[in-house]
């Protein structure tokens, strides 16, 4: 998946903005406070409308009033996000638009809009059209050589005005693009990882397929790519080298099944003849363990956003892991990183770049590639986070 | 002369020169990084790191990415700065990567071949485009294109490097760095 773009209307901080052009790997950078963590809830609050509903999504978020723009209570939230999918077996521009409204202290969906081009040239046409619980999609999507008034459409009604037409017809094979994009929202990685939950020894039962948004089946995912096969034992293998280089001492990790069917991690000290179990090892090195398990996954989510990823580890292990996280987005998921490190930043294209400016209480995004005179510096030579951390980003530092 | 310091502008070159310095430089002699932030900043500090520069028995490196600058302008202007900071006891050397680091890599497709362990690319070495790497516009994007975007700066350098070839290298300016660092170390 790739998200070409992304708008956002009275979504807190966000009261009107638009993100065009979006890379593979976007990197945000801005002050405390002007949204960054904002941006990456938009992903966790469609997945949330999606997985539930909307208005417990909502409810989840400290209610209405905490998520519209201050002053715009009275107004649309609108998300509308545009991407490239495959829907039978055609590479589209989709673009999908969500307003919500609050009626009555209940929000509803005012308006949902699934909509693509089905030829190289044509207006987009609407496949999902919903407003308030009732609406038509298209059925037969697929025949693409029909014109748009011999498309069948059905009206559908959803049990609720605040459940998405994407979950309710999603279901069925037959309304393919939102059944796609289902799938995909359903794949998103918003990471909130939590070294305390990563730490211990967990329960052996059950199949860890992907590293958990908190991280706490670290033990799981290890000893699957351990024991699962030889390839993923390559990958595990590969991991391990990896971290020899980067953290001293370590010499080998390995998961070990306990007496009373759980899971732990010992790692290896090669001065040292007795491993270390993972509780007692170093923030920065199971937090090190994790990233390579995310970024070397042999099936990457569609979307991956990761805050603030340097915490905890040291500064110059920082220009890899950006080289990893673009490695990922070139695997096929695409991969949003904030970020308040210089050295992070270093390692990014100018291309990649996006900074938050807040103005009159709402935020702005500004283009790195748009500012004439950061383009010039880097086609010279420079590093972005050396630019950034020298005052070349306009308007970026806290007044 | 016993320790060679590099003055660089970004962590890949250290990873390309640590995979090759091992075959050029003579037992006695250990290599030591200075890795900057970028040209301001490489450019910004050379002076001060040169004159107050404290164990004896050392020569410098200083290495940094053409990029879209005149090349012999901005080795002009980086012997300039080393002349400013000048003591006379401390060997300097000046080195422009043509354009870019990853001139040296397309200058020998084989070592990509073996380092990223993709193949069909040495047989491209003979095409227009990689006889004279050096006068590519953007390396680093012509290698990551004919990687398939494999390539990363930093991991792609650390294992490409050790497969370089040191006398059979397209890249012009690949070849006047090692003559350069051969020159310094047996001068001494």
């Amino acid at each position: 998946m790739q998200i070409e773009s992304i708008r956002l209307k009275n979504f807190k901080v966000f009261q009107d903005i638009t993100l065009s052009d979006i890379p593979p790997f976007c990197v945000i950078v801005g002050a405390n406070g002007t949204g960054k963590s904002t941006l990456f809830q938009v992903f966790g609050f469609l997945k949330d409308c999606l997985t539930y509903n909307v208005g417990a999504a909502v409810q989840s978020r400290g209610g209405w009033h905490e998520l519209v723009s201050r002053g715009h209570e009275h107004e649309h939230i609108l998300i509308e996000l545009q991407f490239r999918l495959e829907i039978s077996k055609v590479q589209r521009l989709v673009t999908y638009s969500l307003e919500l409204a609050s009626r009555d202290n209940r929000v509803a969906v005012a308006r949902e809009i699934l909509r693509y081009k089905r030829g190289a040239s044509g207006s987009p046409y609407h496949f999902i059209d919903f407003a308030f619980g009732q609406g038509k999609a298209v059925v037969n999507e697929d025949d693409f050589n029909k014109t748009e008034e011999e498309l069948t459409k059905e009206a559908q009604n959803l049990d609720k005005p605040d459940i998405l037409a994407i979950k309710g017809l999603g279901q069925f094979q037959k309304f393919k693009a939102a059944n796609a994009f289902r799938q995909l929202i359903e794949n998103w990685h918003v990471s909130d990882f939590h070294i305390n939950l990563a730490r211990g020894s967990k329960d052996a039962a059950g199949y860890a397929d992907h590293l958990s948004v908190s991280g706490d089946n670290l033990q799981l995912v290890a000893n699957r790519l351990y024991t699962e096969s030889t390839q993923s034992r390559g990958i595990f293998d590969k991991i391990i080298e990896l971290m020899k280089k980067r953290v001293p001492g370590i010499s080998g990790i390995e998961p070990e099944p306990t007496k009373d069917g759980r899971l732990l991690l010992k790692f290896q000290d090669g001065s040292f003849k007795d491993p270390f179990i993972d509780k007692y090892v170093s923030d920065g090195t199971i937090k090190m363990f994790a990233y390579l398990l995310l970024l070397h996954d042999p099936a990457p989510h569609p979307l991956l956003c990761v805050e603030e990823p340097e915490n905890q580890l040291y500064p110059k292990l920082l220009w890899e892991l950006a080289e990893e996280f673009r490695g990922y987005a070139n695997r096929g998921g695409q991969v949003f990183v904030s970020t308040h490190s210089p050295d992070f930043l270093n390692a990014t294209r100018i291309e990649e770049v996006f900074w938050l400016v807040k103005q009159d209480g709402f935020t702005q995004v500004r283009r790195a590639r748009d500012d004439e005179q950061l383009a010039a510096y880097m086609a010279e030579g420079d590093q972005m986070g050396y630019l950034w951390k020298h005052g070349f980003f306009p308007e970026v530092d806290p007044q | 002369m016993r320790r060679l310091i590099f003055l660089l502008e970004e962590p890949s070159a250290e990873a390309m020169l640590r995979g090759v310095l091992p075959r050029i430089l003579p037992e006695d002699c250990s290599p030591e990084f200075k890795v900057f932030e970028g040209k301001q900043d490489l450019e910004r500090r050379l002076t001060r790191v040169l004159k107050a520069w404290r164990t004896p028995d050392c020569a410098f490196v200083v290495l940094r990415d053409q990029d879209s600058g005149d090349c012999h302008r901005i080795k002009h202007r980086l012997v300039e700065l080393c002349r400013q900071s000048w003591r006379g006891d401390l060997p300097v050397v000046v080195r422009i990567a043509c354009r870019e680091l990853e001139s040296f890599y397309l200058g020998d497709l084989s070592a990509v071949e073996q380092g990223l362990g993709v193949s069909g690319l040495a047989g491209k070495q003979d095409s227009r485009k990689f006889r004279e790497p050096d006068k590519l516009g953007s390396p680093s994007r012509e290698l990551e294109r004919l990687t398939n975007g494999l390539y990363g700066k930093v991991a792609g350098s650390r294992a490409i490097a050790p497969h370089l070839s040191l006398n059979d290298n397209r890249s012009h300016s690949f070849r006047v760095l090692v003559a350069g660092i051969r020159k310094l170390t047996e001068a001494s």
